[in-house]
């Protein structure tokens, strides 16, 4: 087809024709004068010259000469790779996997964190709270004042909301008539909350002004989720009345599907309806969200917010700390927050994957390139141009990058459909990932950069060398010398190393996961049974419409007749649940042998637990010393905690007994009693052993919303027996997350073992990688010495010698390569020791291992090339030279 | 005085302004351009006739000749070329150009 399309550009041309017509005149001019047929045709074509070279100077004059020779390079090219299948596709096929792994990884990345919500110009949303450094940089939260302060003080917002900074407490129970009541994660917002976000409702209308009054008639806005799961998806939903907390809300839209923001809201409903929420600058539970005009850079807004709170500070010392400084965040990081460090390793994964493939196939490439000078020293003394030589090979790399991209997009897009199967089904909206265009444009231009590189530098190198030497010595020798042999050298050591960092951070992973599994959770228990049962009224604060006698009275009712049910066998409640999100309520603590009674010190804080009688056994967590509490721990009586053991550690190592000594939750704090040291537990993360303090329900202030059992029946009737209990006490009262312990501790681990997944993923790949790459190097090598094999074969070398002699220096470069990758672990993962849990970055025997598993399979795939070499027919190698 | 030699190489250059020169006669097909020069020359001036193929083609992209397949008092079919209204001008300003290259050279040969 090329051929035909280039006679074409030539006939339209009659030059050919033309000069045939001149060289005829010159024959017949000669002819006139005498001269025999020969002397005559000799004369003419000597005259005309080379019509050959002629042609091409005026074909390479020819504007669509570009495309022309393009086309007829990328043919030859086919023809190149398709006589030599095997290395070009192994080149291609390298290039894919990395391609394709890269991309697929960085897209479900993506998805799930950089870019995870659905709101336009995300990057100008950003979320203001404050810290206060002198109280250990702890978050201090805003107060609805301050919604106006920022509002009239910093310039350039488009619009300015505010929101509490935990959905924790504002949960609504919707009534449904005879079905039991459901509770659904309700946020309070102020009513410019969806313009910040940039979406607008897809039924009904957005809040305004008027719904945010005190004393306004109640509105709800409905997620989508909660619109179809708890209301069936009513289209004429809007403009009804739905009861929740036992008061009427008007139904005034419906939110479009991912709009979940805060993560888990169902539901939202104006904040400023309260009195005493619009006008205390001391009821502090909110952050800040604003939307900036376009062009607005952060860091103005960052200075205008710090300006603002130091003026606050200022003119009310009464409610502001002069220490406290505002904290301006992107909305993407306050929502990955914790995640980043796994984004981080997960980025830096597949970035060095994509680096393996490409380090691997361009050293295929070059060692064809290599393997081909002989060819391209006959070529040149054939009179080809330097740069024909260079577009030739040039060709080939592009046709090998584009084959790469192409299988490339098929392995991201299988690799992603695996992948969001094997994921636990709670990371949020991971089932959205799809191929990231960015990130492929990205690996795939880094890919064809590299095959690329590694065709036309070599083929430049080559078209300079000194053709007779190349020629004579027919390319036995050449192709293992020089500059190009050294960078073929270097890329073996980076890709040893960088496949020893995938694999070695797999691996230490995998044992950190192990080890945090094996040590226990501190819940023994796996089969009790958790729920969240707070109690919920009329009002902004639901839990408000109860007193704290009231509410203690309820649950100590509600426990007392769950225990009496038969089938059950504890129960008890708390504040809230173990691993429950990374959310928990932190305490400040001191001892008093600390402090001697002083005050104003800044204090470590710990996690703080309020429970009732019965906990401890209920969930199996040891009680390692003393006692639990009881009913007599009361309002009445002597301030009691109970400490986990880490805490009574510390006590321990200052010499003192825990038990008995006292404590005190801040300063200026009444002082508790140590009557009781729990084994610990890990509350926030299966991966994060913390300190914690228990204090009795009946001493404490702060409600016990989750209640839990144990029993002899499954989870689900025990569950209904709560319920029934509660509907007893109180029928507008609903149970929401009913989970086993066992389920709260998978559903946590699952987290880390997807992480797990992926990183044992990246580094069987780049083990593939390394390995293939290693097996090709070998190959082609042995391919360029076959001639020097012979030989030596010939002169009676053994066998095995000969292999010693070829992989040696090949695995000596595998061994460097290695020190270097382990060297760099150590390094960087050592750094950050919460990263792992029980094994360390530098432990030799993990490095060890994985540099000695990696040693094997190279030593594997470059034996076996070496191996068939040196096994073959020496007279039959030397004839076919 | 040495012997003046029998054939010379084309200068550099010069080759456009003699086909332009050529042309200023009529048009004429490669073969006749490329005798008119020789004889002009007293055939001092040997022209490998190959490459006036490109200089013309260049000549012809530029717009100053124009071309069309005619038969020859031969009897052949040839490809003839005609100066074209611009290529006039330029044959004009390549004769002046060249006329003040030739005084300036010579000036500077001149024996001190």
């Amino acid at each position: 087809m090329f051929s035909r399309i280039r006679a074409w550009f030539r006939r339209s041309d009659r030059l050919p024709e033309e000069m045939q017509q001149h060289l005829e005149m010159l024959r017949e001019e000669r002819l006139a004068r005498g001269a025999t047929e020969d002397a005559a045709d000799r004369f003419a074509r000597a005259k005309l010259g080379n019509r050959r070279a002629i042609e091409e100077t005026v074909y390479e004059m020819r504007p669509l000469y570009f495309f022309d020779a393009g086309a007829r390079h990328l043919w030859l090219a086919v023809r190149t790779i398709l006589r030599n299948k095997g290395s070009y596709l192994a080149a291609a096929g390298i290039l894919a996997l990395g391609v394709g792994m890269s991309v697929a990884i960085f897209s479900l990345v993506d998805a799930v964190l950089l870019r995870p919500l659905p709101f336009p110009r995300q990057e100008s949303i950003l979320v203001i709270w404050k810290v206060d450094p002198l109280a250990g940089q702890h978050v201090e939260e805003l107060a609805y004042p301050e919604l106006r302060d920022i509002q009239q003080n910093i310039h350039g917002l488009e619009y300015a909301a505010v929101m509490p900074t935990s959905l924790y407490g504002y949960a609504k129970v919707l009534q449904r008539g005879k079905e039991a009541p459901v509770q659904i994660e309700s946020t309070p917002v102020s009513h410019d909350f969806f313009r910040v976000l940039g979406v607008a409702p897809a039924l009904g209308r957005n809040f305004t002004d008027t719904d945010e009054r005190v004393g306004a008639a109640p509105v709800v806005m409905l997620s989508d989720r909660a619109w179809r799961e708890q209301l069936g998806a009513d289209r004429k939903i809007v403009g009804q009345q739905i009861r929740m907390n036992g008061q009427g809300y008007t139904v005034i839209g419906v939110m479009p599907a991912g709009t979940e923001f805060p993560l888990g809201a169902g539901l939202w409903v104006p904040l400023g309806i309260d009195e005493r929420v619009v006008t205390r600058r001391g009821a502090t539970f909110l952050q800040a969200i604003i939307r900036l005009k376009p062009g607005i850079p952060r860091s103005r807004i960052s200075g205008e917010v710090a300006a603002l709170f130091r003026r606050l500070a200022a003119e009310h010392p009464d409610v502001y700390t002069r220490s406290q400084m505002g904290v301006v965040t992107p909305l993407a990081d306050y929502l990955t927050g914790s995640a980043r460090v796994h984004l981080w390793i997960m980025l830096a994964a597949s970035v060095l994957l994509l680096a393996a493939a490409n380090i691997s196939s361009g050293n295929l490439l070059l060692s064809r390139t290599l393997a081909r000078r002989h060819e391209i020293a006959t070529r040149l003394a054939l009179g080809a141009g330097r740069g024909q030589i260079i577009a030739l090979l040039g060709a080939e790399g592009a046709l090998v990058a584009l084959i790469a991209l192409v299988a490339g997009v098929g392995v991201a897009m299988s690799a992603i459909r695996v992948l969001v199967r094997l994921a636990p089904e709670d990371i949020p909206r991971l089932t959205n990932a799809a191929l990231d265009p960015d990130s492929f444009w990205f690996a795939a231009s880094s890919a064809a950069l590299a095959a690329f590189a590694c065709t036309v530098i070599p083929a430049w190198a080559a078209a300079r060398m000194p053709l007779e030497s190349a020629l004579r010595e027919g390319g036995v020798r050449l192709s293992l010398s020089g500059r190009a042999n050294r960078t073929r050298n270097v890329f073996i050591v980076v890709q040893a190393a960088v496949t020893l960092m995938l694999l070695a951070t797999a691996a230490l992973f995998v044992l950190s996961y192990r080890s945090m599994m094996s040590a226990g959770t501190g819940f023994a228990n796996r089969k009790a049974v958790t729920m969240n049962l707070q109690l919920h009224g009329p009002g902004l604060f639901s839990a408000q419409a109860f007193t704290l006698e009231s509410r203690r009275q309820f649950y100590g009712t509600l426990l007392s007749r769950v225990r009496a049910t038969p089938g059950m066998t504890a129960a008890a409640a708390v504040l809230l649940r173990p691993l429950e999100g990374t959310v928990g309520w932190d305490v400040p603590y001191e001892f008093e042998f600390q402090t001697g009674g002083r005050d104003g010190r800044v204090l470590p804080k710990v996690n703080f637990e309020v429970v009732t009688p019965d906990y401890f056994r209920t969930l199996g967590i040891a009680l390692l010393e003393g006692r639990d509490f009881n009913e007599h721990d009361s309002a009445t009586s002597e301030p009691v905690v109970v400490i986990s053991r880490s805490l009574a550690e510390r006590v321990r190592r200052a010499g003192r007994s825990a038990l008995g000594s006292r404590i005190r939750l801040g300063s200026g704090a009444r002082w508790n009693k140590v009557v009781g040291v729990a084994s610990d537990a890990r509350y926030r993360s299966i991966a994060q052993v913390g300190e914690d303090i228990y204090a009795s329900y009946l001493q404490a202030p702060q409600p016990t919303n989750y209640v839990v059992v144990s029993g002899i029946q499954p989870a689900a009737q025990l569950s209904a027996l709560v319920r029934a209990r509660m509907a007893e006490l109180d029928p507008n009262q609903a149970i929401a997350g009913v989970a086993t312990m066992g389920e709260l501790i998978d559903r946590n681990a699952a987290r880390h073992r997807f992480n797990l997944i992926l990183l044992l993923w990246f580094g069987v790949c780049a083990a593939i990688l390394a390995s293939s790459g290693i097996y090709s190097v070998i190959a082609e090598t042995m391919t360029a010495r076959q001639r020097e094999i012979a030989v030596r074969i010939a002169l009676g070398a053994g066998k095995g010698r000969l292999v010693r002699d070829m992989l040696s220096g090949t695995m000596f470069l595998v061994v460097s390569g290695e020190c270097v990758g382990a060297f760099a672990i150590a390094l960087l993962m050592g750094a950050d020791s919460t990263l792992l849990y029980g094994v360390s970055a530098r432990d030799p025997r993990v490095l060890g291992l994985v540099a000695g598993f990696l040693f094997v399979v190279s030593f594997g795939a470059a034996f076996w090339p070496a191996w068939n070499a040196a096994g073959r027919d020496p007279q039959a190698s030397l004839r076919a030279n | 005085m040495q012997d003046e030699p029998k054939q010379v190489e084309i200068l550099q250059g010069t080759l456009n302004m003699m086909i332009l020169q050529a042309l200023q006669q009529g048009s004429a097909n490669g073969y006749e351009i490329a005798k008119f020069i020789e004889h002009r020359s007293n055939d001092l001036l040997q022209v490998e006739h190959g490459s006036l193929y490109p200089a013309l083609r260049r000549l012809e992209a530029n717009g100053f000749v124009k071309a069309e397949w005619r038969v020859s008092q031969t009897n052949r079919s040839a490809r003839y070329y005609t100066l074209a209204p611009a290529g006039k001008r330029q044959a004009v300003i390549e004769h002046s150009r060249w006329r003040v290259l030739v005084r300036a050279i010579t000036r500077v040969m001149k024996p001190a």
